[in-house]
């Protein structure tokens, strides 16, 4: 008893102090912003966006993209390190469960910002053609929401049922809300069972549907005909990105929330060295996949191809993809090598600058590509040949990221990001290991 | 007061610049250099057909070839001692046009039986006046299909209908109209006999709508004749077969004609992952429900 009064004594939700509400309020302030410019979009047509007849595809598809990279980390970290075992994962799940429903929650809104017509979204269910791999993203994103959604909430049944205890007396009315969600949990044999029984099938649901949600990722562009997009790694090359994302963006929120929450006890330099060393492999593998995907081609280039390399390598994208590879891949890996880098400050820093380079890196595989058509760009203003978001573009892509910090922020305020429950058994049967 | 002066002042101003600055442009315009224009021109004679000849005007500005447009032509029939005008052409945006003459007969011929043709331009503000010359003698050209041996074989005859002679050791080009553009068979050149005949065989299985094939027996922008071309259709070819696959179920088809395996398939899987996330969602419930 005492180790679960310990454990709710620094696990259970708290108020936010002064940092945090300024930091809520900026969030909104971005938010607010966001939603005026899209209104304003709304009204005036996409004609506010920088976005034209080659250039269709602009910021709001990459920062899509990178949603749905990030979301990965519950693929990864959740169910594989479940699976197989890892049992220093608890501390690190919930966290990675909130990143994945905010990620994929706001991949979801993110792709209806880009439509022209979002009172049309409808027919993209009603008139779905299954040829298409649009169809196929229509449909794994509100699948992957679902089954995001039930891996965070089964879990969470027992933490409910203990904090709706221990709320009763403090705030009453929030002890009620934490009642009405822990589903009558009193821990009782059958339910266990029902709720193991489900985080199971979840975690191996998961891990496929991660896979697939990627490969559709993926597949929307090299299935298309396009310079730097039809290619046969693709599939494999986004799923390598996004566990690089995913737990970069994971271990970013986690020092946030360890230093703001004064969590060190439970999310220990262990756990920033073993996620240091996951994010080195990630990258790894992603530059293998990025070697596969910009050094073959150089070597047997169509004219189309040689100039959509050369404007990568040396020319006017030069500058963000060396900065993307380099500075978000190549350097991250060298300083993970070291233990000192493994640390949670050098990792929150690496970890960010991860996270920037991978929403970079989903701008340089759109765009560019974009403005290589197989036929020459003839017959437009010369305005239309090149690239660049708008104001209403920014604020609606910042907007968006600042949806997804603040869904993060009020799940971590209200949840425990710690699983009370999993720690005390995990805790329990340690204490009772040493006794006997 | 006196800012009513002022503004008259700036008003004047304002009116003698645009006064002196559109004065300037004619001057300028005046003193501006005429480019020359090169006219070029192809008699063509479509046996069965039409008679025409091809006009192309191009001009050489700022050291690049451009064609030039909307400008005037008169084509005459030159005779020793006047130019009978045939009529008026206009370039159009290629810089080009057809004058096709409308009665070949009304043209008159010179002593040796050559027929000159004068295209002249006039000038304007932009170009100076140009003038070409074009000369031609009259021939026609027979053309039939045979088959000897079960080959089919084009026989094509070059003739001078006034002299009513063979024209020899000239080079003939057999092709067959294609979508896109003619395709010759055999070789490029074959040279007319003492008879002024030319035979080429025709190679089977050549496509074409419901197996008919236009073949050209081409006399090619030749000095004395200008280009020739008579015209022979025989079913010979290879009927073209529709290969749509319109009402196919293919990958790029509506949604109405999906393949079956992309139908069975993703439906499976969609149908069996809901179908799990409906399971655990009544799981939620049990749990809900649950009393022990």
């Amino acid at each position: 008893m005492k180790i679960q009064d310990k454990l709710l004594n620094d696990l259970a939700p708290r108020k936010f102090d002064k940092l945090g509400v300024i930091w809520i309020s900026i969030l909104v302030l971005i938010i607010i912003a966001g939603i005026i410019a899209y209104i304003d979009q709304i009204i005036k047509g996409q004609v506010v966006t920088n976005m034209r007849d080659y250039a269709l595809w602009g910021i709001y598809i990459s920062n899509f993209v990178f949603f749905v990279a990030t979301s990965f980390v519950g693929s990864v970290i959740v169910a594989v390190l479940r699976l197989t075992h890892n049992e220093w994962r608890t501390p690190l799940v919930r966290v990675a469960e909130i990143i994945t429903l905010a990620s994929i929650v706001m991949a979801g809104i993110t792709i209806t910002l880009d439509m022209a017509r979002p009172d049309r979204l409808l027919n993209l269910f009603i008139y779905a053609r299954i040829q298409s791999p649009i169809t196929w993203d229509v449909i794994i994103i509100p699948t992957t929401i679902a089954i995001s959604f039930l891996l965070l909430y089964f879990p969470l049944l027992p933490d409910l049922a203990i904090l709706k205890d221990y709320f009763k007396d403090k705030k009453p009315r929030l002890s009620r809300w934490y009642g009405r969600f822990s589903l009558n949990w009193k821990g009782s044999d059958t339910q266990k069972a029902i709720q193991t029984k489900s985080i199971k099938i979840i975690a191996i649901m998961i891990v496929p549907i991660g896979l697939m949600l990627q490969t559709i990722d993926a597949w929307l562009f090299s299935t298309t005909y396009r310079i730097g997009w039809d290619s046969t790694n693709m599939g494999a090359y986004f799923i390598a990105g996004a566990v690089v994302a995913g737990v970069a963006a994971l271990i970013v929120v986690l020092y946030v929330v360890r230093r703001t929450r004064k969590l060190e006890e439970y999310i220990t330099d262990l756990h920033f060295d073993k996620l240091g060393k996951l994010l080195a492999l990630a990258c790894l593998i992603y530059l293998y996949f990025n070697m596969n995907e910009y050094i073959v081609p150089t070597y047997t280039p169509t004219k189309g191809e040689e100039l959509h390399l050369t404007t990568l390598l040396t020319g006017s994208y030069s500058y963000l993809f060396w900065l993307v590879t380099i500075g978000g891949l190549v350097l991250p890996v060298i300083l993970l090598l070291f233990k000192k880098g493994r640390k949670p400050l050098p990792m929150f820093f690496i970890g960010l600058v991860v996270v920037i380079g991978s929403w970079w890196k989903r701008y340089i595989i759109i765009t560019p590509t974009l403005l290589h058509p197989f036929l020459p760009i003839q017959g437009v203003p010369e305005s239309w040949h090149h690239y660049f978001p708008s104001l209403h573009e920014w604020l609606i892509t910042v907007a968006t990221l600042a949806m997804a910090l603040l869904i993060i922020t009020i799940l971590v305020r209200y949840l425990p990001v710690v699983p009370i429950q999993r720690t005390a058994d995990e805790q329990e049967k340690l204490n009772n290991d040493i006794k006997h | 007061m006196k800012n009513r002066i002022n503004f008259r002042y700036i008003f004047l101003a304002f009116l003698s610049v645009f006064v002196f600055a559109s004065s300037f442009q004619n001057l300028n315009a005046q003193n501006a250099k005429k480019n020359k224009v090169r006219l070029k021109a192809q008699y063509i004679k479509i046996m069965g057909g039409e008679s025409y000849i091809d006009i192309t005007a191009t001009s050489k500005i700022e050291k690049q070839n451009v064609r030039v447009s909307g400008i005037e032509i008169t084509v005459y029939n030159e005779l020793e001692e006047e130019n009978i005008e045939l009529g008026k052409v206009t370039t159009n945006m290629k810089g080009e046009n057809k004058f096709i003459f409308k009665n070949f007969n009304s043209i008159l011929a010179d002593s040796s039986n050559i027929y000159n043709i004068l295209i002249s331009f006039k000038g304007n503000e932009t170009f100076k006046k140009a003038k070409k010359r074009i000369s031609f003698k009259n021939a026609d050209i027979t053309a039939k299909m045979v088959v000897k041996d079960s080959i089919n074989y084009i026989r094509a005859r070059l003739t001078d209908p006034n002299a009513n002679s063979p024209i020899i050791e000239q080079d003939l080009t057999i092709q067959v109209q294609r979508l896109f553009g003619p395709l010759i068979l055999g070789d490029e050149f074959n040279t007319t006999d003492d008879d002024g005949t030319i035979i080429v065989p025709i190679e089977e299985g050549i496509p074409g709508v419901d197996g008919n094939l236009t073949f050209e027996v081409v006399l090619n922008d030749s000095d004395d004749y200008g280009t020739i071309k008579a015209l022979v259709t025989a079913p010979i070819g290879t009927p073209i077969i529709d290969e749509s696959t319109f009402d196919d179920r293919k990958m790029w088809s509506p949604r109405n004609k999906t393949p079956i395996f992309l139908l069975i398939f993703p439906n499976l899987l969609i149908v069996g992952i809901w179908g799990l996330i409906v399971y655990l969602i009544i799981n939620l419930f049990k749990i809900s429900k649950s009393k022990n």
